[in-house]
């Protein structure tokens, strides 16, 4: 693996990890707002996140 | 462009906490550890976007959110009484200038530190923190790791998000950082409920820790295979099958040797031959230095006090191979150098009560931990997987801390307060859903001795 001291700024590799990670944040953040258990411990969440799945989930048990 | 996405994704989350205040809190991480003001060119750099975001994380928790659930527990108790020691020894500090510049940035993690788990009541809350937490740490790890895989390490000149040689950028203690943070990755990767378990997130996972695995190989920190090393050891308590694991692990091992840089290989064979490297040699004097200057000063000499030292001692040499093999020894005085530990980092600076106060924070949390893995351990009827599981990852990310903490001073560092503040909140909330929210033992006892005495 060649290594050489002039070649120490990346900024593709920058952009990459900062868009990938803060992306991850937003959709994190994005999810957690419509979670009611969030702030209330005994919230039952009111929708399912896909309700189409809803009996198919219900099957499957822990992961 | 930069400043732009990083402006615009704080803005977006601060907007949100209307909505959710507690978003703030998460957003008080990112920054604590990602530092985006450092990440910026322009406008970014001139904002006060630490205290900005805390005062919103502050102000949302006691303005705008619930307190059901919110506990203070003797941790933060113990977090508080550490913060006023340290304040007490910045007054008295030798170096009054470095004290208070330390004092700066300790204090502030050590706050966050302390009110950060009593936002954290719910599970939900718990598994955002540790999500936030892990993407944060997450953003430098990738970027180090890439940054590795395409040949920009090297001791001393590895670059990460921000060509820093401080915090999180640093690379011996973003090296234990990182290994520290794996088994928070694997917890959530089993047990996500955000992001729910899938392959998409186990890629993702696999391909963090792989970054954070190849952060002490670009810096070259010696610390951090060590660090890799406590992991390897640790995970064998986790795994359902410890010999395939421990040969498997061995054989990547063995494997990925070729595939080292031999800068790395070179210098991770001097952890053996400690003797003749100087590194090795002054964190051995400085040891001593600091030991005794405690017996002289027991309150310790606040932030920064090692400036003062100053000591000579022989560095051994060899020249020559096989028979012709030679000792030489050669002076060397050393000046002001680092501690190079965070328990000699605590005790030259905070005395013995300070370190008292330090290894009870951590001594307590690995017992607090261990009690809740006891407790809910696999056989049992009743268990609370997700506390086991999270309990465990955050137990041993304390672990690996301890271990890389012997050769790197980051006892005050505020990616360890987060985590002390996620084991708070953790214990508090396992205690009350075992417990229940009944009153002390203290407490009761109190009620039975007033009790015959009113009757």
């Amino acid at each position: 693996m060649a290594r050489s001291s002039n070649c120490r700024t990346y900024p593709l590799i920058d952009y990459f990890s900062i868009v990938l990670t803060h992306g991850l944040i937003m959709v994190a953040v994005w999810r957690l707002l419509f979670r009611a258990e969030l702030d209330d411990e005994k919230a039952v969440q009111a929708e399912p996140d896909r309700p189409w799945l809803k009996n198919r989930e219900s099957g499957t048990g822990d992961a | 462009m930069r400043d732009l996405v990083l402006l615009g994704f704080i803005g977006a989350i601060l907007l949100m906490g209307l909505k959710r205040p507690f978003l703030w809190v998460l957003l008080y991480i990112y920054v604590d550890i990602v530092s985006p003001q450092l990440i910026g060119w322009g406008l970014i750099r001139s904002l006060h976007l630490s205290l900005v975001v805390f005062v919103a994380a502050f102000a949302g928790y006691v303005l705008l959110d619930s307190k059901e659930g919110s506990r203070f527990t003797l941790r933060q108790g113990l977090i508080v009484a550490l913060l006023a020691w340290c304040g007490y020894t910045t007054l008295g500090a030798v170096f009054q200038e470095f004290a208070w510049q330390k004092w700066d940035w300790v204090w502030k993690g050590m706050f966050f530190a302390a009110f950060l788990p009593l936002t954290l009541r719910t599970r939900l809350r718990l598994e955002a923190a540790v999500l936030v937490f892990v993407l944060s740490i997450g953003a430098n790890a990738i970027n180090g790791g890439m940054k590795t895989v395409f040949g920009g390490g090297g001791y001393g000149s590895f670059t990460m998000l921000v060509d820093q040689d401080s915090g999180l950028y640093e690379g011996s203690i973003m090296s234990t950082a990182a290994i520290a943070t794996i088994p928070l990755v694997l917890f959530l990767a089993r047990r996500g409920t955000i992001f729910k378990p899938h392959w998409t997130v186990w890629i993702f996972s696999v391909a963090l820790i792989f970054a954070c695995l190849l952060i002490p190989i670009g810096a070259n920190a010696r610390t951090g295979l060590v660090c890799i090393a406590v992991l390897g050891v640790l995970m064998l308590r986790q795994v359902r099958h410890r010999f395939l694991f421990a040969g498997l692990a061995g054989i990547a091992m063995i494997a990925s040797v070729p595939f080292l840089p031999s800068e790395y290989v070179e210098r991770m064979q001097t952890i053996t031959g400690f003797r003749t490297d100087e590194s090795a040699s002054t964190r051995i004097e400085v040891w001593k230095w600091t030991y005794n200057y405690a017996l002289e000063n027991p309150a310790g000499g606040g932030f920064d006090a090692y400036r003062g030292n100053s000591f000579t001692y022989d560095l051994p040499a060899i020249t020559g191979e096989g028979s012709n093999r030679q000792i030489t020894y050669s002076e060397v005085t050393d000046e002001a150098r680092a501690y190079h530990s965070s328990y000699f980092e605590v005790l030259g600076e905070q005395g013995w009560l300070g370190l008292f106060l330090w290894l009870a924070l951590q001594g307590l949390g690995l017992w607090q931990m261990e009690r809740i893995r006891w407790r809910e351990k696999a056989h049992r009827s009743d268990r609370d997987a997700f506390m086991h599981d999270l309990a465990t990852a955050l137990q041993h990310a304390q672990i690996i801390f301890l271990v890389g903490a012997l050769f790197v001073g980051i006892a005050f560092q505020s990616f360890v307060f987060i985590l002390i503040a996620m084991q708070c909140a953790v214990w508090s909330q396992w205690k009350l859903a075992r417990e229940g929210s009944d009153p002390s033992p203290a407490a009761t006892k109190i009620a039975s001795i007033q009790q015959p005495a009113a009757t």
